[in-house]
């Protein structure tokens, strides 16, 4: 596994490549019967007619500009899962420490959903009728076009933030990782009780002091500083291609808005070019530092 | 003299701040006492001064504004004074760097004035700083403050940063998962000075509240520093680009440009905004942690095929501290103790690294099947990605990760040779080039296999491979350079020996040598040549007539033990401990061995040519020696040879030698000694050429040289700390051992310019390897010799007289002596005192005689010139230079007050410090403060000249090590008296007292009857000048008259 680009391209070849959990979402809109619905819809979404999206609390809260002058306001929720449910969910999420590690590291698991079936539940939507909707439009239908919009839209904005979708579920991060944190302690005690019946002792681990700093206790460190420069800071080197930070994170996990397709790839470019100009500098910089130092020990 | 020094200002709340420079200085203040507001820092410069004093050092920058901070200090308390008993008020003074710690120390807020500069100029001003060797105006904090922007450079150049949106601000962001950069946040961390962040938190104008900033716990603060560093570089350059951005990217965009990074954007966006960056930059680095996740390899045990990995939490500051998974899971959200380190929230530190590794290095999937993992087992292929790439990458993204040894990448992991050496049966072992009895097996990872077994190993197909025991990785390349070697089959040479001992991860043929075991026979040979033991002791050869110190014994072993190898030697003793004492010995053990056959040139300066004359005289008198020096000295080569029969020592000088060269040349001189070796220091310098060609000379041809010419010997004499001046550490050793640095572009490329300019240790440990076993540099500190030293050494410093001196003496004399012998009997008294009075002077400085006023005599000339007039002063400099070199203080006294305004005048110029002076008109109040500063001053005068009558009782001068005693008063006690300001209770050095006589003139006869206590002496000199008019004519000429400088 590597770090999937998590960005996406709405252009009008379709889709880039997208985390799962995205190409999940956006296999259920295309599910969707009315496909002339979709097609307006799909033209709203990538002419910029959905001005806002907001993920408030379990639910989404959307302005959409329909041919009104006022944009209709288009609210989005799932089913919140019961407290129950949520502790099976949450049983079954603390069994593999691997979910907790990567959604920790930003990821959604591909086999989240093994959890909620614990529950009989899901985290995502088996159909499109389980995405729960209202809009202020005129039109009976739902999901209407500023809806369907909508959807389109937010398939992207899971991949900014993998906890949106246990939000909508009922449960925010904190609560999410405090329930985890709890329940792997209780395993943890059930493993020592186990071992103790068997007759292990566990290590026990024993919190120190706080430590004093030590500046407290050697009072000249105030002052004192006698180390060399690091060797590995005597020559600065530049990055290697391909080895800066910004090339390492990848693309923007941001959700582009239709009117700017080309955004975030702008926008990277930009910070990327400054980046290496000042790269540059930073090299001619760290060269001359010094430079009037060892020229003035040689002619002394 | 003034410090300056750079503390932080951190801002009430958010990002940034600005770097507040101030200066402190030493003076006379009285203890403060605290009211509502944190009081004035009585001992800090205004604000003016500080500008001044960046302006005098070219570091004033317009981007500097004025500022106020209060900074919290540790502070000498003083218990309430008397008034009200009982009552517990306090006051106290800051203490400044430098100074002793009293026992009761109080953390107090002072306030305090200067110039603070944003980021962006912080960044620029601090790239300007030297990044080595100490301004001695610089506190030690602006040294780690350049090293942190040298940081940032780094970071900026590697791209290691990103946009960041952080407390809803635009932020360029350090990105610090690298493993180098983490260990470096360590380093930093640990070694900040406090001073660099002990302003209390404050608005522009500063805080005045009485409050204290505690010491933090260095890590997350310096990470803020360094992040507020890249940040206002990165910023300051950032032109926005505005085309095709949705509003979002352009308020970002437009953010991370000139200003405080805030954002135009509304709540909802901006949480937005920043749970994206978040998750953008999580994939690429945790955050600033005090430790991390880690995975611990272990070998199969015996029998199996799985490999263990075993899952903990390391500490960043020390990575040997680790605590297993388990004890993080149990700790849940609390705090876990690891060590002195405390880590937060441990078991979600643990799963985010753990779920960042599984991004490099899939098999770690498996491992986290269970609910609390704690570890899992690897296949043989599943342990060879870790071991030869993932570690790498999982080292990259911030997750710990330790190998067994024998696998940790480390030189030892790689294949190379264990040796087995010995000197042969009959070798003495003295030439270089000498081949040794050795064996040799290769060796990987702690364990020797041979050829064939390596063959064996490698058929395996297994790159991961059990020998003995231990896991070792074979690469293909190994193999290769075995049979390379094998083919070769090379020998082994002394010199090879040497070397490969000399420094860790030499390699033989390209191949390391891990291990190295030397026969007993060369060990001793070895041990001696790298100093890891004493040299053995030589005691002082028969003819000579004095006493060896143990220490200097051990010297002289060492001069004879390089001498046998046919290497040059540097001998570098501390100041006092007799470097010409052990040349002499060395040079009577050569002749007591019959060893010495022909002459040894001797080259010095000219000053103390006087001083080697009487010294070998008085120990080596069997020794030949002659001066090649003055008009009179041999002109050509015939008389020059005719002149050295029977002779073994021939003193020249540094002018002479290179003005004489050709005819230095002619001769086939069994050694070469320079003494006052600094003075070869400039590669290009013409004396520096002459020394050097000179040395080279023995194998050369030249005009009239004989078939069997031997090779001449090379030893250089200095009293500073040679090994420790790179940029004089080339033509040093071009002198005693060219190949050892090789040429001078190379050692310029290879040491001097990373040590010099980025103060680079690596390079300098290497240097250091190198020529270390050419040195021998005792100090009078070292406990080995401490042992062997008296508590007061006095030092007789023989001077000679500049042809300017020596003329305006002879005409002194010559003119008073007349008129002393026609003047009635009544004045003659008067007379004679005043022509001793003028000789004296003479012998100090012809201005001195002459009545010159300090400005005329300084003014125009430049104060080589001064300096020029007088021998005395001359040698004089030579001593106070490195006196001044090592740091320590000295007493200097004069019996005439103008000789001691001229001097102060003609010092302060040369060393740029100010020079006290205290004598009889000096007021009572200047003189407690001159004594006060000289005992006190952390950064005080290192000079402190005293007129002997006015100085030489009752003070306290303890912190002095040296004394200077200029001119010879008739009366030892008064001498010694004055002394013991220095030599007294509390004085916890070794005290030098340097002693000046002028050679052949008044002085020398002083002395004589002082030190012979001749009757003379004891009857008449008494305590004062009044037996000089019982004198007679003879007598008197006796005392005054100068002798022949030749005898």
């Amino acid at each position: 596994m590597t770090n999937t680009p998590i960005g996406t391209q709405l252009g009008d070849e379709g889709l880039a490549q997208q985390p799962w959990w995205v190409e999940q979402w956006m296999e259920l809109i295309q599910a969707y019967r009315f496909k002339k619905r979709l097609e307006r819809a799909w033209e709203y979404a990538r002419s910029g007619n959905v001005t806002s999206i907001r993920f408030e609390g379990r639910r989404v809260h959307a302005r959409v500009q329909g041919s009104d002058e006022e944009p209709y306001k288009v609210k989005l929720w799932l089913d919140v899962l019961s407290d129950e449910d949520w502790g099976y969910v949450l049983d079954a999420l603390s069994q593999k420490a691997r979910w907790s590690a990567q959604l920790l590291a930003g990821l959604m698991p591909a086999d989240i959903e093994r959890a909620f079936a614990a529950s009989g539940k899901r985290l995502f939507p088996f159909k499109l009728q389980e995405v729960r909707s209202e809009c202020s439009c005129p039109d009976k239908a739902n999901p209407c076009k500023h809806i369907s919009a909508v959807f389109y839209l937010m398939g992207e904005r899971f991949s900014e933030d993998p906890f949106v979708l246990f939000q909508l579920r009922g449960r925010t991060r904190a609560q999410l990782l405090g329930d985890l944190a709890k329940r792997r302690r209780r395993a943890l005690a059930r493993q020592a009780r186990q071992a103790r019946a068997s007759g292990q002792e566990p290590a026990a681990t024993e919190a120190a002091p706080p430590a004093v700093h030590a500046a407290i206790t050697d009072p000249s460190r105030w002052w004192r500083y006698g180390a060399a420069l690091d060797p590995d800071l005597v020559v600065i080197t530049p990055a290697l291609e391909g080895d800066t930070g910004l090339d390492a994170a990848g693309p923007l996990p941001l959700a582009e808005e239709p009117r700017f397709p080309e955004a975030n790839r702008l926008f990277l470019e930009h910070i990327r070019a400054h980046g290496s100009h000042m790269a540059s500098l930073a090299l001619a910089q760290a060269m001359g530092n010094g430079q009037e130092q060892a020229g003035g020990n040689g002619s002394a | 003299m003034s410090l300056l020094h750079a503390t932080w200002l951190f801002p009430p709340d958010g990002p940034g701040g600005r770097l507040f420079l101030w200066g402190d200085t030493w003076r006379v203040a009285s203890p403060v006492e605290p009211e509502r507001e944190a009081p004035a820092h009585p001992l800090a410069l205004s604000a003016d001064e500080v500008a001044d004093w960046l302006d005098d050092n070219e570091l004033w920058s317009e981007a500097l504004r004025p500022a106020r901070a209060t900074l919290t200090l540790p502070s000498r308390s003083q218990a309430g004074r008397g008034r009200r008993s009982g009552d517990d008020s306090w006051s106290g003074l800051p203490l400044q760097a430098g100074e002793p710690i009293p026992k009761q120390l109080q953390w107090w807020p002072w306030q305090v004035e200067g110039w603070a500069l944003d980021p962006a100029g912080a960044a620029d001003w601090l790239s300007g700083l030297p990044l080595a060797a100490g301004h001695p105006e610089m506190a030690d904090e602006l040294r780690w403050w350049s090293h942190l922007q040298r940081w940032a450079l780094s970071l900026i150049a590697r791209g290691r940063w990103l946009p960041m949106i952080e407390d809803g601000r635009a932020r360029w962001q350090p990105l610090l998962n690298r493993e180098g950069d983490r260990r470096r946040l360590e380093e930093l961390a640990m070694g900040i000075p406090q001073v660099a962040t002990c302003a209390l938190a404050a608005g522009l104008e500063g805080d005045p509240a009485l409050a204290c900033r505690r010491p933090g716990s260095g890590r997350l603060r310096v990470a803020s520093l360094l992040a507020a560093l890249l940040d206002g570089q990165l910023r300051a350059g950032f032109q926005s680009a505005p085309e095709g951005l949705d509003p979002l990217l352009l308020a970002w965009q437009k953010g991370l440009g000139k200003g405080d990074g805030s954002l135009r954007l509304d709540e909802e966006e901006l949480e937005r905004l920043t749970i994206a960056t978040h998750h953008w930059r999580e994939a690429v680095a945790g955050r600033v942690a005090p430790a991390r996740a880690c995975l611990e390899l272990f070998t199969p045990p015996e029998g199996q095929e799985l490999w263990e990995l075993s899952f903990s939490l390391q500490a960043e500051a020390d990575p040997s501290l680790r605590l297993p998974a388990a004890a993080a899971w149990d700790a849940g959200d609390r705090t876990l103790q690891l060590g002195e380190v405390a880590v937060p929230q441990p078991s979600e530190l643990l799963l985010e690294g753990l779920g960042r590794a599984l991004s490099v290095f899939e098999p770690i999937e498996r491992g986290l099947d269970s609910a609390t993992p704690e570890g899992m087992q690897l296949t043989p292929a599943e342990a060879f990605v870790l071991v030869r790439t993932a570690a790498a990458q999982l080292r990259d993204v911030g997750v710990g990760v330790v190998l067994p040894g024998s696998l940790s990448g480390g030189l030892a992991s790689r294949l190379g040779l264990a040796v087995t050496a010995e000197l042969p049966e009959r070798s003495r072992g003295f030439t270089l080039g000498e081949s040794l009895v050795w064996s040799w097996e290769f060796m990987i990872g702690g364990v020797t296999l041979n050829l064939r077994e390596l063959e064996r190993l490698q058929t395996k197909r297994s790159p991961l491979v059990q020998h003995r025991g231990v896991w070792i990785e074979l690469r293909p390349s190994d193999l290769r350079n075995a049979e390379r070697f094998c083919n070769a089959d090379p020998g082994l040479s002394l010199d090879d020996a040497l070397r490969l001992t000399a420094s860790e991860g030499d390699t033989f043929h390209r191949l390391p040598v891990h291990a190295f075991t030397a026969g007993p026979r060369l060990q001793a040979v070895l041990e001696q040549y790298h100093q890891q033991k004493a040299p053995d002791p030589l005691p002082a050869p028969p003819g000579f007539s004095g006493q060896l110190r143990p220490y200097q014994e051990r010297g002289l072993g060492w001069l004879a033990f390089l001498h046998r190898f046919d290497q040059g030697a540097c001998l570098a003793d501390d100041m006092g401990l007799g470097k010409t004492i052990q040349l002499l010995a060395f040079l009577q053990h050569l002749k007591a061995e019959e060893e010495l056959k022909r002459p040894v040139l001797l080259v010095a300066p000219t000053s103390v040519l006087t001083n080697w004359k009487r010294e070998a005289a008085a120990f080596t008198p069997d020794l030949g020696v002659r001066e090649h020096y003055g008009p009179r000295r041999a002109a050509s080569e015939a008389a020059l040879k005719k002149a050295l029969k029977g002779v073994d020592l021939v003193l020249t000088s540094y002018g002479l030698l290179q003005r004489d060269s050709e005819l230095l040349e002619s001769i086939d001189w069994q050694g070469l000694v320079i003494d006052e070796a600094q003075a070869i220091k400039n590669p290009q310098a013409k004396q520096s050429m002459a020394a050097r060609d000179l040395a080279r000379a023995g194998n050369g041809g030249g005009r009239g040289s004989r078939a069997s010419r031997g090779s001449r010997f090379r030893i250089a004499l200095t009293g500073t700390p040679v090994e420790n001046r790179v940029g004089e550490l080339w033509a040093l050793m071009d002198f005693l051992n060219p190949m050892v640095l090789g040429d001078e572009a190379f050692f310029h490329q290879r040491y001097r310019l990373p040590i010099e300019r980025y103060g680079d240790m690596a390079s300098l440990r290497d240097l250091k390897a190198r020529v270390g076993p050419f040195i021998l540099r005792r100090l009078k500190t070292d406990k080995s010799i401490i042992s062997d030293l008296p508590e007061k050494v006095e030092l007789q410093e023989w001077v000679g007289l500049s042809p300017e001196q020596r003329k305006l003496y002879t005409r002194t004399v010559e003119e008073s002596l007349d008129t002393i012998a026609r003047a009635p009997l009544g004045q003659k008294h008067g007379q004679v005192l005043a022509l001793l009075t003028k000789l004296k002077q003479v012998c100090n400085h012809p201005a001195l005689a002459l009545g010159e006023s300090s400005d005329a005599a300084l003014t125009g000339n430049g104060s080589g010139e001064f300096a020029a007039r007088s021998a005395k002063l001359q040698r004089l400099e030579e001593i106070l230079e490195e006196v001044i070199e090592a740091g320590d203080r000295a007493l200097l006294f004069t019996q005439f007050a103008e000789w001691g305004h001229l001097l102060k005048a003609h010092l302060q110029r040369r060393w740029r410090q100010e020079v006290p002076f205290l004598y009889g008109n000096t007021s009572k109040g200047e003189r407690q403060a001159m004594v006060d500063r000289f005992q006190e001053d952390p950064r005080g005068p290192q000079l402190f000249l005293l007129s002997l009558k006015a100085g030489g009782v009752g003070l306290n001068l303890t912190r002095a090590s040296h004394v200077f005693h200029i001119d010879r008063w008739w009366n030892p006690a008064v001498e010694n008296q004055a002394t013991d300001r220095a030599y007294r209770i509390g004085q916890q050095n070794r005290v030098l007292v340097h002693k000046f006589i002028t050679s052949s003139s008044v002085e020398e006869r002083i002395d004589r009857m002082i030190r012979e206590k001749s009757r003379l002496a004891e009857e008449i000199v008494g305590s004062g000048e009044e037996w000089l008019g019982g004198l007679d004519m003879g007598q008197l000429r006796d005392l005054v008259a100068l002798g022949d400088a030749d005898a």
